[in-house]
């Protein structure tokens, strides 16, 4: 198991946004980040045919424009290598559709802070829809992860979280969630849980749940990769659950 | 009847061979998968021109109905070929990913030191 992760502070840390095609949403989302933390914002734009890079740039975030479309985690993941390169202490995510908010941001630095946990994923429990229960249930059986919520894009990554998703290894990975975090419990680090307040989406839909079908393929593309690592999580089964019920 | 089968199995071996030698030649087919053709094309143009060539590997692998041989034996490349075939896409999808993150991460410390007015980027790869 890996040395338990020194308190990050906000100012040290860059805010990664991937976003795709969220004009609408992007420039009060880097806005409100910026005012709750004070840290730079990064917004990656994965792709997007709309102002989304302009939106973000007048709204006073750096931005990285993908030439090709890499979707959520290879945009997060661009985020994530520009953050090591460019020597942040650690690197926080939210979605650009301003389902985040803003002022919730400070109590994953506190979870950080009281748990020395290399990952704090903020989730938010009672938005869950029953595919997702029903799918979580699942994942939480098969990778021996005890987490909640496997997809929030809302998360605070640590120095040596970045170290490890900045390399090779992660870039074939289609999702944020399960192979991720396999990826990190794999190498010993400690993954924790914040309850935050969310809001339902306001522009766009979830990438992974947006049809019956599209979550059986996820479900089943997300089993073979853990076939191929199964005892990640067990062998670290230190993955705590916050105050998370 | 004999004959027949045989013209036909040469005919496609040749064809098959001529094909592939012109892809290869015209450079088409890059490095390994170029050896790879090549060893096909041969295999290919042997069986065909000489079909007797089965009857005696059906006679030495102990297989009884001898012209199912070649079957299995394409089959069992042809299975290996796209094994192979993926695993370099994989690799090669893995590279493209961290390019593409690459590109956009250099092209924005350039704006950033060289004070490039700002615009969008997009219309570089256009261009290219």
């Amino acid at each position: 198991m890996a040395e338990p992760s020194l308190p990050l502070l906000a100012a040290d840390c860059l805010a990664v946004i991937p976003a795709r095609d969220e004009a609408a949403t992007v420039g009060s989302v880097v806005v409100g980040v910026r005012a709750a933390l004070g840290c730079q914002v990064l917004v990656v734009d994965d792709a997007s045919t709309d102002a989304t890079r302009a939106q973000a740039c007048a709204a006073g975030a750096a931005a990285l424009t993908l030439p090709l479309g890499l979707g959520a985690w290879g945009a997060t993941q661009a985020g994530i290598r520009y953050a090591k390169r460019n020597g942040f202490a650690g690197v926080i995510t939210l979605d650009a559709d301003g389902q985040h908010l803003p002022e919730s941001l400070p109590a994953l630095f506190d979870a950080q802070r009281h748990s020395g946990a290399h990952l704090v994923i903020g989730t938010c429990v009672g938005r869950l829809s029953l595919a997702k229960r029903i799918a979580w249930r699942y994942l939480r059986l098969l990778t021996g992860l005890r987490l909640t919520d496997f997809t929030s894009g809302l998360r605070l990554y640590d120095r040596r979280a970045v170290d490890i998703l900045a390399g090779p290894e992660a870039s074939l990975l289609d999702y944020q969630d399960v192979g991720v975090l396999m990826l990190l419990a794999k190498q010993g680090l400690s993954i924790e849980e914040t309850p935050v307040p969310m809001l339902p989406r306001r522009q766009g839909h979830s990438r992974v749940f947006a049809s019956w079908w599209v979550v059986a393929r996820y479900l089943l593309h997300t089993t073979v990769l853990c076939l191929a690592q199964l005892d990640a999580g067990r062998r670290h089964g230190h993955v705590s659950t916050g105050d998370a019920a | 009847m004999m004959l027949t089968g045989q013209i036909t199995s040469a005919i496609l071996g040749i064809g098959l061979t001529a094909a592939i030698l012109f892809l290869v030649r015209r450079d088409h087919l890059h490095g390994p998968y170029a050896v790879w053709w090549f060893a096909v094309a041969a295999a290919t143009f042997a069986l065909g021109v000489f079909p007797t060539l089965v009857v005696w590997l059906g006679r030495v692998t102990g297989i009884v109905y001898a012209p199912v041989l070649p079957i299995i034996v394409g089959l069992s490349l042809i299975l290996i070929r796209m094994l192979k075939l993926d695993i370099d896409r994989s690799k090669q999808e893995r590279q493209i990913r961290r390019l593409t993150q690459k590109l956009a991460i250099l092209e924005q410390e350039l704006d950033r030191l060289g004070g490039r007015p700002e615009r969008d980027p997009r219309s570089d790869i256009d261009e290219a």
